[in-house]
């Protein structure tokens, strides 16, 4: 530490360029990131937020709700299971709604309506209003984006191309499916909207989508071969197999991995040239006893030092950043990720200084003899 | 005996051709705890090479170095680093002072590369600097100084850890007339009251009268010259 500060301090700007460029780096990693964890619990924050560790699909539906039919019946048969904890019948299908008394086609709105059982562990609790009845005739809770929308409690909500109306008892917070705010209302009902059409539930007694399983030590495979029809997987596969989460997640992961190996060279080759320079002047130190361990921690702490503190700046822009962005923007900071990306940053800054080093090491203190600079 | 030791030292590389590049030939000197030994000639004798092995820098093809007791050639590198650290001071050509520390911190960083930096450490790196006229200017830069101040601090820092020899480099190279002595006046009497055995590579020979012996190298031999 005694070189790295003096050396910060004296070369300020020098040093200031650098730490900027640290700067940008990772306050765009953390924006990246509050992005793409926006994004994916948009895209499944209703499966997210299920405190549920498996789910049963029709077989060979590939992990996909939209893809898989089956019969509530199972519930009873998996709850059976020694395995198995809880099980609860979900169902999903999305949908226009226009709240009644709107005519304009420019208020309606595209949401996703869940089918659960009252008061099962699927249902999330009410943040306002009264949570879902048994034989409670359409009521429904909403998520409370939809307030935007000018909905309120005791509203009622006309679905397109169904005759049924929704009447709004509760909102929920922070549920979504399918980029879709989520409506929740009870799994019969839930039927009655999803199969209008005669024949759509292709015979299948009590149809649903997916039975949502509670259970630490369930065996997917044992529980397949246990139950006829079914494939289990785990709520991650789940997630994955959500329309287009894979390919949203994909691209900004791809994104992120490319920024810290973009930084890890930024800063690894500023520092290397550093070296370069500053060859004589380590050759001197060597040659009045400075022993590598000695200039390596040097320039270790240094890259450290000057990393942390861009790195946090980075943190406090982000945070900045998130202060002033549309509430509407699929943007959630999670204080767990953006200390993970920080860790990591400062992990590949550290790294990166490895090949600066590696140079020090070879820095002959023989040099220092009969130069003149 | 302390001090240091040559005996029969020879340095050869050996080129591509298989004839041998004698750099030094056969050389023994010994120098003793309060003397200063200057040695000249002209560029390319092996000055450099000489206190290149001095300071543990090279290592000497043949013979046999000797500091403080210890034999060179017996040392892995890290212990080599060591002795540099604990029992030589350098005195380079031009100072080459770290340009970001200040005066005193030119000092304070030899005793941080043995650990932490006790008080008194700074009390001795502080007289060390008054001795030498730069009691005023402990924080002062390497660029605000003058090449004599440069070479004072140079001069001090070799001093700093309490070693056995100091080695000095063309300690005036680059300096007038009136700023060599100036330097090799601090350098002796720096080696005098401190008791060091000192050795000097010039070839400056207007600063011989402050050595106690002289001596010549000549196309890798040495010989003394008769004061």
């Amino acid at each position: 530490m005694f070189l790295a500060t003096r050396e910060l301090k004296h070369s300020k700007w020098r040093f200031a360029m650098i730490g900027m460029i640290l700067v940008l780096i990772s306050w765009l990693v953390f924006i990246l990131s509050g992005l793409g964890n926006g994004l994916s619990s948009l895209s499944a924050a209703t499966f997210k937020n299920m405190d549920a560790e498996y789910v049963a699909f029709e077989e060979g539906a590939r992990h996909s709700m939209s893809r898989s039919v089956i019969s509530e019946n199972l519930v009873q048969d998996l709850k059976a299971h020694e395995q198995v904890e809880d099980a609860a019948a979900m169902g999903s299908h999305v949908a226009v709604v226009l709240k009644e008394g709107n005519e304009d086609d420019s208020e309606k709105i595209d949401v996703s309506i869940l089918g659960i059982e009252p008061g099962s562990f699927l249902e999330p609790s009410v943040v306002e209003g009264k949570p879902l009845t048994q034989g409670g005739d359409y009521q429904v809770i909403i998520n409370d984006s939809l307030k935007e929308q000018g909905i309120e409690v005791g509203d009622t909500l006309e679905i397109e191309g169904v005759t049924e109306i929704l009447e709004v008892i509760g909102f929920v917070e922070g549920e979504s499916f399918n980029h879709l705010p989520s409506i929740f209302i009870s799994i019969d009902e839930w039927r009655s909207i999803h199969f209008a059409a005669p024949g759509s539930d292709m015979g299948v007694e009590l149809p649903v989508n997916a039975i949502i399983l509670q259970g630490d030590s369930i065996e997917q495979d044992k529980l397949e071969s246990a139950i006829e029809g079914i494939e289990v997987t785990t709520k991650k596969e789940a997630i994955n197999g959500m329309p287009g989460y894979t390919a949203e997640n994909g691209t900004i992961m791809m994104m992120l991995g490319f920024l810290l190996v973009i930084s890890a060279f930024v800063i690894g080759v500023f520092f290397y040239v550093l070296t370069l320079q500053k060859t004589n002047q380590f050759g001197v130190m060597k040659a009045i006893g400075a022993s590598n361990l000695f200039l390596t921690k040097a320039i270790v702490s240094q890259i450290t030092l000057l990393a942390t503190i861009s790195i946090g700046i980075g943190i406090i822009l982000t945070y900045g950043t998130a202060a002033i962005l549309p509430a509407g923007m699929p943007f959630a900071l999670d204080p767990m990720l953006v200390f993970s990306y920080a860790i990591i940053l400062l992990f590949v800054s550290v790294l990166s200084s490895l090949i600066s080093v590696r140079k020090i090491t070879k820095i002959d203190p023989l040099q220092a003899i009969g130069r003149v600079e | 005996m302390s001090g240091i030791q040559f005996e029969n030292v020879s340095k050869y590389y050996q080129d591509g051709a298989g004839s041998k590049l004698q750099i030094l030939d056969n050389v023994s000197l010994s120098v003793q705890p309060g003397e200063l030994v200057a040695v000249i000639g002209p560029s390319g004798s092996g000055k450099s090479t000489f206190l290149s092995i001095a300071g543990a820098l090279l290592q000497a093809s043949s013979g046999e170095v000797t500091i403080n007791n210890k034999n060179l050639n017996q040392l892995s590198p890290n212990q080599v680093s060591k002795l540099r650290l604990d029992h030589i001071g350098f005195i380079l050509q031009t100072s080459n002072l770290v340009p970001y520390l200040n005066v005193l911190d030119q000092l304070l960083v030899v005793k941080k590369m043995k650990g932490k930096i006790t008080s008194a450490d700074k009390m001795f790196a502080k007289e060390l600097l008054k001795e030498v006229g730069l009691g005023s200017k402990l924080k002062k830069f390497p660029e605000q100084l003058s090449g004599g101040e440069r070479q004072r601090t140079a001069i001090a820092r070799a001093f700093v850890n309490d070693p056995d020899i100091i080695l000095a480099d063309e300690p005036t190279a680059s300096l007038d007339s009136k700023r060599a002595f100036e330097v090799v006046e601090l350098i002796a009497k720096g080696v005098k009251t401190r008791n060091k055995a000192a050795f000097m590579v010039t070839h400056d020979e207007r600063m011989l009268s402050y050595c106690d012996r002289v001596y010549r190298m000549n196309e890798g031999k040495l010989e003394l010259v008769e004061g």
